[in-house]
């Protein structure tokens, strides 16, 4: 009896599963705006949720792995080599998932795990077969606390015939047996639960955990970080590959500093997240922020910020000069030196000296 | 004062404030100078702390830095952590519920000396070391 998995890379899963208060539009713009890939290709503590996804599933020795994925572009960089794991691109995911059932299917694999991306579930996969197996039915889906998880198990055979985006939805609702975790799970369906995942990696909350190697209790710095020895680092927190520290700056409360940035002179980074290739300026205090390149989305207040001057906050290839307009300046400067000019100031007033009162 | 291993385990008075700030640093300073000092502040039994106490916190943090050391709270009441809070430094130091956690985290790990000037990490293992240790 065979076992393999599809990963799926890509916004479809948003219909079916959303449990959240918060509208899947909002998540999408902020998203979009403050992000380049989807939420589960962005590195946090060195790895993507995709990457981690992928690991559990190629430790439980799976037939096979595809990963189906709507562009090229959306693929994220991986860290370490998993077997038996394919690529798909397409953009239709829903005709894709069929295929790949079917194709299972012929290959003699009878059951499968389907899993977006964006859902991270620490649970135990064997269990989780076994019930389907118990449960005899088509698909099995799961379920925690907080709702229905984009994580089933089909049977590749009955599931064939059926559109798969209905049999999906309809797996919770027709009332089959479903699956209960309770252990780890993170949804991003929000850049805020990035935030949360890298807390909980740093807190020790859920079994993965961030790259690199702890250099004392809840400091991890990967490949070629660089922390200033005036630099200081409250743990729990991850410096990422090639990133600097510089001089008097303060990473603090679970903050996760990800690969190629830099934290300059004097900055604090207060339960933050600085994604891949950012550089942020001196003196700054970040708090409770997401930041990626010049895009800053304060989680507090809900507010995506794009700040033009890149001595503040730049992508790390980005030029740091920052040229005023010339005209503005010239104006700044003419306006100084008129008010420099010493002014004539009358002792008393005279007939006469008044221009604006005595006209000839 | 108590000495666990390379740590010292000092407590902090009832009152934090000019006074005893001064004769706590008296009884301080030396370890403070020492190389690599690990200290640990028990903070349980803080009634009252003032600026002074802030001062004194921030002023031990900074000595032991230097010196490649490291100073850890421990046992941080509510109502001075609210103080800590306020002025907004809690967030420099590491905080623990007793002083035992805030020790065994100092002995599992100390960091390596580098010259003056280097940074004091500089990770020297490859890839493949990295996921061969994890």
């Amino acid at each position: 009896m065979g076992l393999g998995a599809l990963v799926v890379i890509g916004a479809g899963n948003r219909g079916l599963t959303q449990s959240r208060v918060q509208s899947p539009e909002v998540s999408a713009s902020l998203e979009g705006s403050l992000l380049a890939a989807p939420l589960e290709c962005v590195e946090v503590a060195g790895r993507s949720l995709v990457e981690r996804s992928l690991e559990r599933f190629a430790a439980v020795n799976l037939e096979a792995i595809s990963v189906l994925v709507e562009s090229d572009a959306l693929i994220p960089p991986f860290r370490t080599h998993c077997r038996n794991v394919k690529f798909r691109v397409s953009s239709d995911l829903n005709m894709a998932i069929r295929e790949e059932l079917s194709d299972y299917s012929r290959q003699g694999i009878e059951h499968a795990f389907v899993n977006w991306a964006s859902t991270y579930a620490e649970t135990d996969l064997l269990d989780l077969f076994s019930f389907h197996r118990e449960a005899r039915q088509a698909v099995t889906p799961t379920f925690d606390q907080h709702g229905p998880l984009a994580l089933w198990v089909v049977d590749c055979a009955k599931a064939q015939p059926l559109p798969i985006e209905k049999l999906l939805r309809a797996a919770g609702v027709n009332g089959p047996s479903e699956y209960f975790i309770r252990e780890h799970v993170n949804r991003q369906d929000h850049p805020r639960d990035l935030r949360q995942f890298a807390s909980d990696m740093l807190r020790g909350r859920c079994r993965t955990g961030p790259c690199g190697r702890e250099v004392r209790p809840g400091v991890w710095l990967d490949e070629n970080a660089e922390i200033h020895r005036r630099a200081r680092v409250v743990a729990p927190a991850y410096i990422g590959c090639d990133s600097k520290v510089r001089a008097d700056a303060l990473i603090t409360r679970f903050s996760n500093i990800e690969r190629e940035c830099c934290i300059d002179c004097g900055t604090v980074v207060e339960d933050s997240s600085v994604l891949a290739n950012t550089s942020v300026g001196i003196w700054l205090d970040l708090c409770h922020a997401v930041v990626r390149e010049n895009m800053l989305l304060n989680l507090e207040r809900e507010i995506l910020i794009e700040i033009l001057d890149p001595r503040v906050l730049r992508a790390t290839g980005a030029s740091r000069k920052f040229v005023p307009k010339i005209r503005e300046t010239q104006e700044v400067l003419k306006q100084i030196s008129d008010l420099q000019q010493p002014r004539q100031v009358l002792n008393a007033w005279q007939l006469g000296n008044n221009n604006n009162l005595i006209q000839e | 004062m108590q000495t666990r291993g390379p740590v010292i385990v000092m407590e902090l008075p009832e009152k934090l404030n000019h006074a005893e700030v001064k004769s706590f640093l008296n009884e301080l300073q030396p370890l403070l100078e020492e190389d690599r000092p690990y200290i640990v502040l028990d903070c349980s039994q803080i009634q009252y702390m003032d600026s002074a106490g802030v001062e004194m916190l921030l002023h031990c943090l900074e000595e032991a830095m230097k010196r490649d050391g490291d100073l850890k709270l421990a046992a941080v009441s509510p109502a001075s952590a609210v103080i800590l809070e306020l002025m907004r430094v809690d967030r420099l130091f590491e905080v623990f519920e007793t002083a035992d956690q805030a020790v065994r985290s100092f002995q599992v790990f100390a960091p390596e000396t580098t010259a003056e000037g280097q940074p004091w990490y500089a990770a020297p293992q490859g890839l493949a070391d990295l996921k061969a240790a994890s």
